[in-house]
């Protein structure tokens, strides 16, 4: 008798301790579906849902948040999308930072910070990666997700072998599940396409005249600290370079391959006849050398193995010790958003888009995203 | 229609883990097989 009943306890005690770590998985796992509060600023019009634009969306971890600010006076309409890759932070903070700042003044300013909100909900499986990263602000730190570059899988499985994307370009399995291999996206097909259909939808019915996607990329990834423009903008992008290296930023020109087909910067200009800017800044978070991965690796930038990568000129960009840290990536997203709307405005000036309240990327270098962002609530 | 056969599959695998458990004599064959049915309850109830 015994002996059958001293297993039976252990075995319920063990049952309780399964419960104990299901609880508390569980509910890390629930918080990866939680999104942070965005304070906008006063200057806020509207906010939409992307379902608005295209219904099926809704209800969907596809559905995301839209901020416009529209100005007293006419002008043009300006896109600025993040989180299209939600393991890229700097696209995500430039848009927050920008929704918590702005106010318009002159054409709408349109906004998505978390473009694949999908991608927001799980992290890459096998990197280790933190699950939030921690932005200092003068009145203590506030949280911000760090998401896969791919939609969740739980909303978007299985992945085809190969994936031919709606420009007709043929590419591996998994990038049926990569926001910008997607465009110009299809009404019916799987989910990352309905948000990129979405994103076009929102184009076309908001007059959309130029659009920027923020991105990042890995230090040793040639495409980087660059302005990768469609050739309707190429005066656009010349004109912004000028600027960004006259205020000291090392930028350089990548013009959108025409046989690369359904990413943002060629199938927006394609397919919506804007004038489609895609910027890049260097991320040694995602990238393949880095050491251990943590919030301060997102945050301060710093890690010896891409500083030593660099020494033995293996980078596409110097990295030095003192890593390159998230307020220069958000100051170099926002110095080439204000140069290409310096550029709009003198080459077209009927679609001028001006706005007022952007922190100065010189300010946000030295001071830091976090001293322009709302306090923690 | 798949997922409610996903679901009743991982339910199954789910009982027999839990009788599995209560089965085993040993205290390590059991936190093997309570750290495995673990998993099973995550998948049952948050990932479809």
């Amino acid at each position: 008798m015994n002996r059958i009943k001293a297993p039976a306890l252990s075995a319920a005690f063990f049952l309780f301790l399964t419960g104990i770590l299901c609880y508390f998985s569980g509910r890390s796992f629930r918080t990866m579906h939680r999104s942070e509060t965005v304070f906008p600023s006063v200057g806020l019009t509207d906010t939409h849902q992307l379902s608005d634009y295209f219904p099926p969306l809704k209800n969907t971890h596809g559905d995301t948040e839209v901020y416009i600010f529209r100005g007293m006076e006419k002008g043009g309409n300006l896109l600025v999308l993040g989180g299209t890759h939600p393991n890229e932070p700097a696209g995500l903070m430039t848009a927050v930072l920008l929704i918590e700042n702005i106010r318009g003044k002159r054409g709408n300013v349109i906004i998505v910070p978390r473009a694949n909100s999908s991608g927001f909900t799980h992290s890459d499986p096998q990197e280790g990666n933190p699950q939030r990263f921690e932005v200092p602000t003068p009145a203590g730190p506030r949280l911000f997700r760090l998401g896969s570059r791919l939609t969740n899988p739980v909303d978007q499985w299985p992945d085809p072998a190969i994936y031919i994307n709606p420009a007709g370009q043929k590419l591996s399995g998994n990038e049926v599940r990569n926001l910008n291999r997607c465009y110009p996206g299809r009404a019916n097909g799987f989910l990352t396409e309905r948000i990129a259909f979405a994103i076009m939808e929102l184009i076309r019915r908001e007059r959309v005249d130029i659009g920027i996607d923020l991105h990042e990329s890995a230090p040793e990834y040639p495409v980087i600290n660059a302005i990768v423009f469609h050739e309707n903008s190429s005066e656009l992008a010349a004109l912004a370079l000028l600027e960004l290296q006259a205020e000291g930023f090392d930028i350089r020109l990548e013009a959108s391959p025409v046989n690369l087909r359904g990413l943002s910067h060629r199938e927006w200009g394609d397919h919506a006849g804007i004038k489609a800017i895609l910027l890049e800044t260097p991320n040694a978070s995602h990238g393949r050398l880095k050491g251990k991965p943590s919030s301060s690796l997102i945050v301060d930038g710093k890690d010896k193995f891409y500083a030593k990568a660099s020494r033995l000129g293996w980078l596409f960009v110097p990295y030095g010790e003192e890593g390159i840290p998230l307020s220069l990536r958000v100051a170099r997203h926002l110095a080439a958003l204000k140069a290409l709307l310096g550029g709009l405005a003198e080459l077209e000036p009927e679609k001028a888009v001006e706005f007022e309240g952007m922190p100065l990327p010189s300010e946000v270098q030295k001071k830091g995203v976090g001293a322009f962002l709302h306090p923690p609530t | 229609m798949l997922r409610i056969f996903y679901h009743l599959i991982v339910l199954y695998l789910s009982f027999h883990l839990l009788w599995h458990l209560f089965r085993q004599k040993k205290p390590w064959s059991q936190a093997g097989a309570a750290l495995v049915l673990t998993l099973f309850l995550l998948r049952l109830f948050l990932i479809k």
